[in-house]
């Protein structure tokens, strides 16, 4: 797949980068980013996917997260695909800020007429790797994956549903327990129809009951004062017992006075991008 | 040798066959010349000097034509003065320096090794000679006037003057016939008669005659024999002559050889030290010259009276008898005037001790770089002795070179001994209580001693290396009983304690071993709350399950009450300290740091002073709390740890909890220890604690 370079600025040392091509699994042009730090030029890095949440595009996260200076450091790829497939022209698609157009909610679909582009489960865990993989100096074998709200949902699906392919996994306000919140359902019943055993197999807090695999070791971190987890949309403590009860490793922190935005994920990205590189550099 | 010189050389003046005694060259640069064709050219003279030569040579002929009699005084005049540039005139011009011999000097052979070592003022043309020289005369014609004079003595006494007779006396005349022995005048016989001879005795002529004749046969013979001492005594002149020449020679030879090296800087020095001696030589000579013309005058006497003498023989009787009188009294007072045949001067130099210390100096010194100034040797550094070696460190100033240094010592005595003190007894290193990290050791102990000690001494020793080969660091002068001592990281060490007094040192301690791997510490006793009880290895703390009583012990400013706690005793070392505690999961316990002053009363996090982690089971949950001036964040952990560890980072004010088996990071708290901080455990039920220190960081560690 071609790749066609939209921009490229120097970052702490690094190359922050916009490529977009044409998705297979999407159907239509695609844009993500990735940034290249200094030690990519000397050899592979391990690579870290980030999934940005609702409304969000690839500029989000590169532009407002500060994330760099800890990337460059831990010498981590880092890349951020957009959020859902764009100029589908399906109907309905912009109607919505929660779902459709930036509301991919990292499934597949199953239902028209959606099922044909939004398909963002298998662009996020196969198509991209791939193309990463392919055009990047990048470890295949080291890859973590984290996220923010319905990205951080994405990235706890995404790595207990492939349980080995993600070193480590840690979410900024995920939506953890998808099947149970307001922005879970609409979203499932449009993408996935209404038989909620197929909702399951993208709830994080499901999966984690049935998750058999390797030990992950999964950091959160949630605002006091993020709105949506006051509204229920969250819903971290059933994802955090059913971890206790699985024993699966969770340190779950409730930073008060933090709110659901991008100022509350760049106060602890350093600590993310280091849990990370904890795994991925070991 | 002499002698055959003589023979050799022919003589091309004028001069009388007898008088080939003395080299006509020695003495005529002419002559010399001839012998020496390429002597000029050979020389490393100077051009003056060269000049000098050719200049003197042809004075030479010139003074051969002078009076005698004026070069004498001029030689007398020219012995006096010392140094050629006072010499006014040509004659002086061109006559060599004193040192400086236009003739070889006697030794000429002998100068050959001379000649090998340096070819200065003269060449050595030392082979070709074999003749005399005479150096140092100064013109040809001082010596030509010697040679003169020398000729004239000498050459008549021996040969001419070899058999002396008197002619017999011829027969009477008709002159006086008989002798007035009052008036020792011949007189005719009548003359007696007349008035004047009145009185006197009168002998006939011929008894006369045959007293004269002994007396006078006596004091020929006498004479005779003065003849023959001046001629010895002259020999032995010339010879001193040739002595002092050849000394001289020598002399100057030596210094040539030793001087020639340094041209320029001895130049001074050589021509002071020849000035001197040619001084010498000029006294020298003039005394014997003096000697010589005296002698020479008394040979003239001789001569004179002999030769009146001998005409008289040939005389009338009469006048022979007038003059023989006269002759008697003269020859009388002649020979009683003492003649001092004694050599006033010694021919030998006084052997000259050459100083070229200073010379040596110079020499020594033409390539030496200045001297450095004294280094600095920087005060004693912690560790850097052992009980038989000293590192001593110095610094040097940057504009010296040195090539090496020197390294003295001496052992200093403290006051003497006075009184045999014993020495002391071993400290007992209190081994429960060492401390210890990764980059130090503090250690203490007991004295040992009743008496007190006046310090005492850690000697270390690295473990792994036996004691044959270890070295020993030790620091000194330890005021007290423990000692904070630097180590390198991941080592095992021995350490033994001395005491010391005026006595002397004392035998080592038993030894404690040290391992720097992680931190290290005991849990401090004093510190423990009444219901906790530590182990006999001071590492588990235990709660027991009896009955507490109801009443809380009375408050304490060193161990805890209120919180069943006890502190343990870390190493007063800034950097990384980690230790581990293995805890139950379903206990109630607290973890953490806290200041050496925390408040005992209080909860472990209650305050200010102290930060830890707390975990409460209940109703089958288990709640976490990360707890510093009670306040805490909202930390949920799914997995319980067994094992929690603790990273205590000084340098960038952290406090880092783990799951250790999940290497898993739980919390970092961010604190600034303004002062040291010790480990503080507690527990909120019965149960026990278990703490594995001593252990280096895991990796996952390394991250935070």
């Amino acid at each position: 797949m071609a790749l066609k370079q939209i921009s490229s600025n120097k970052c702490f040392g690094g190359l922050q980068k916009v490529f977009e091509h044409d998705s297979v699994e999407l159907n239509c042009k695609m844009k993500f980013a990735v940034y290249l730090p200094p030690k990519a030029e000397t050899g592979k890095c391990p690579a870290l996917y980030w999934l940005s949440g609702l409304t969000c595009t690839e500029q989000n996260f590169i532009s407002k997260s500060g994330y760099h200076q800890a990337a460059s450091e831990h010498g981590l790829v880092v890349i951020a695909p957009d959020t859902s497939p764009r100029g589908c022209n399906i109907k309905g698609e912009d109607e919505s800020w929660d779902f459709g157009t930036g509301a991919g909610f990292y499934v597949d679909a199953t239902e028209d007429p959606w099922k044909t582009n939004y398909r963002m489960y298998s662009y996020i865990t196969e198509e991209l790797p791939q193309l990463i993989n392919a055009n990047f100096p990048v470890d295949p074998q080291r890859t973590s994956i984290f996220g923010h709200s319905m990205g951080g949902h994405g990235a706890l699906i995404c790595a207990l549903k492939n349980p080995g392919k993600y070193k480590s996994v840690s979410a900024f306000a995920p939506i953890c327990n998808p099947v149970l919140c307001p922005w879970g359902k609409k979203a499932f019943s449009g993408y996935l129809g209404t038989d909620q055993s197929k909702w399951k197999a993208y709830d994080a807090t499901h999966l984690v009951k049935s998750y058999p695999g390797s030990q992950l070791d999964i950091l959160i971190d949630q605002g006091k004062e993020d709105q949506f987890l006051l509204d229920g949309q969250l819903l971290p403590d059933n994802f955090i017992a059913a971890c206790t009860e699985k024993k699966i490793p969770v340190v779950f922190r409730l930073q008060e006075g933090y709110d659901h935005s991008y100022y509350f994920i760049a106060t602890f990205i350093t600590d993310h991008i280091r849990h990370h590189a904890k795994y991925l550099n070991a | 040798m002499e002698e055959e010189s003589g023979e050799e050389l022919g003589l091309d003046r004028s001069t009388p066959k007898d008088f080939h005694f003395y080299h006509m060259d020695l003495y005529d640069s002419e002559d010399r010349l001839q012998l020496f064709p390429e002597e000029n050219t050979r020389r490393r003279k100077e051009v003056v000097q060269a000049e000098r030569a050719n200049e003197s040579t042809g004075a030479g002929d010139g003074k051969a034509q002078r009076d005698l009699q004026e070069e004498v005084e001029e030689l007398v005049h020219l012995y006096g003065l010392e140094d050629d540039h006072e010499l006014g005139d040509e004659f002086v011009e061109n006559m060599p320096r004193m040192g400086v011999s236009e003739y070889p000097p006697y030794g000429m052979k002998r100068r050959d090794p001379a000649r090998e070592q340096r070819d200065w003022r003269l060449s050595g043309e030392a082979t070709e000679a074999e003749d005399l020289g005479f150096g140092g005369w100064g013109s040809a014609g001082q010596c030509q006037d010697l040679r003169e004079v020398y000729r004239y003595t000498h050459g008549r006494a021996s040969e001419e003057y070899e058999c002396y007779v008197i002619p017999e006396e011829e027969d009477e005349e008709e002159a006086a016939d008989v002798f007035c022995v009052t008036c020792k005048t011949p007189i005719r016989a009548f003359q007696k008669v007349f008035d004047e001879h009145k009185e006197h005795e009168v002998i006939p002529l011929n008894e006369a005659l045959e007293s004269a004749k002994d007396e006078i046969h006596k004091n020929m013979y006498k004479l005779e024999k003065q003849i023959i001492d001046m001629e010895n005594f002259a020999n032995h002149l010339e010879e001193v002559f040739i002595t002092v020449e050849e000394n001289f020679g020598k002399q100057e030879q030596n210094f040539e050889s030793h001087y020639n090296e340094i041209l320029e800087t001895l130049a001074q020095k050589y021509e002071e030290k020849i000035q001197a001696l040619g001084e010498k030589k000029k006294e020298k000579v003039e005394a014997l010259y003096e000697q010589l013309v005296s002698c020479g005058e008394n040979l003239d006497t001789c001569k004179e009276l002999m030769e009146t003498i001998e005409e008289m023989c040939h005389e009338e009787k009469v006048d022979f008898i007038k003059d023989a009188v006269a002759m008697a009294d003269r020859l009388g007072k002649f020979l009683k005037t003492k003649t001092d045949v004694e050599i006033s001067t010694q021919p030998d130099f006084e052997d000259q001790t050459l100083d070229f210390s200073d010379v040596e100096q110079l020499m020594g010194s033409i390539n030496t770089i200045p001297a450095p100034s004294a280094p600095v040797i920087n005060p004693q550094t912690p560790n850097s002795a052992t009980g038989s070696s000293v590192r001593v460190c110095w610094s040097l100033y940057s504009d010296d070179t040195v090539e090496s240094y020197q390294l003295s010592y001496r052992p200093v005595q403290d006051s003497s001994p006075g009184k045999d003190q014993a020495a002391p007894s071993p400290p007992i290193i209190k081994t429960k209580e060492i401390r210890s990290c990764e980059e130090a050791v503090l250690i203490c102990w007991e004295s040992g001693n009743l008496n007190p000690v006046d310090s005492y001494t850690v000697e270390l020793t690295q473990a792994e290396s036996p004691e044959a080969s270890g070295v020993t660091e030790s620091v000194v002068g330890i005021p007290t009983c423990e000692s904070l001592v630097q180590l390198q990281p991941g080592q095992s060490y021995v350490i033994y304690v001395r005491a010391l007094n005026t006595g002397g040192p004392s035998t080592r301690s038993e030894p404690a071993t040290v391992h720097t791997i992680g931190s290290y510490f005991r849990l401090n006793k004093d510190t423990c709350h009444p219901w906790l009880t530590i182990s006999q290895d001071g590492l588990t703390i235990l709660r027991s399950e009896r009955s507490t009583p109801t009443k809380e012990p009375p408050p304490s400013d060193t161990h805890f009450t209120r919180c069943v706690a006890v502190m343990g005793n870390l190493i007063p070392v800034r950097g990384h300290h980690y230790w581990e505690v293995e805890v139950d999961e379903h206990l109630d316990y607290t973890v953490g740091v806290a200041f050496e002053d925390v408040p005992k009363q209080e909860d472990l996090g209650a305050n200010c002073l102290s930060w830890c982690m707390r975990h409460t089971f209940a109703s089958s949950r288990h709640k976490y709390e990360f707890l510093h001036n009670r306040t805490t964040p909202d930390i949920r952990i799914t997995v319980p740890p067994k094992k929690i560890g603790i990273l205590l980072d000084y340098e960038n004010s952290k406090l880092s909890f783990f799951n250790v088996e999940l290497s898993q990071h739980l919390y970092t708290f961010s604190c600034q220890p303004h002062k040291f901080v010790h480990p503080c455990f507690s527990l909120e039920k019965p149960g026990c604690l278990k703490i594995r220190n001593g252990i280096s960081m895991p990796k996952h560690v390394t991250f935070y």
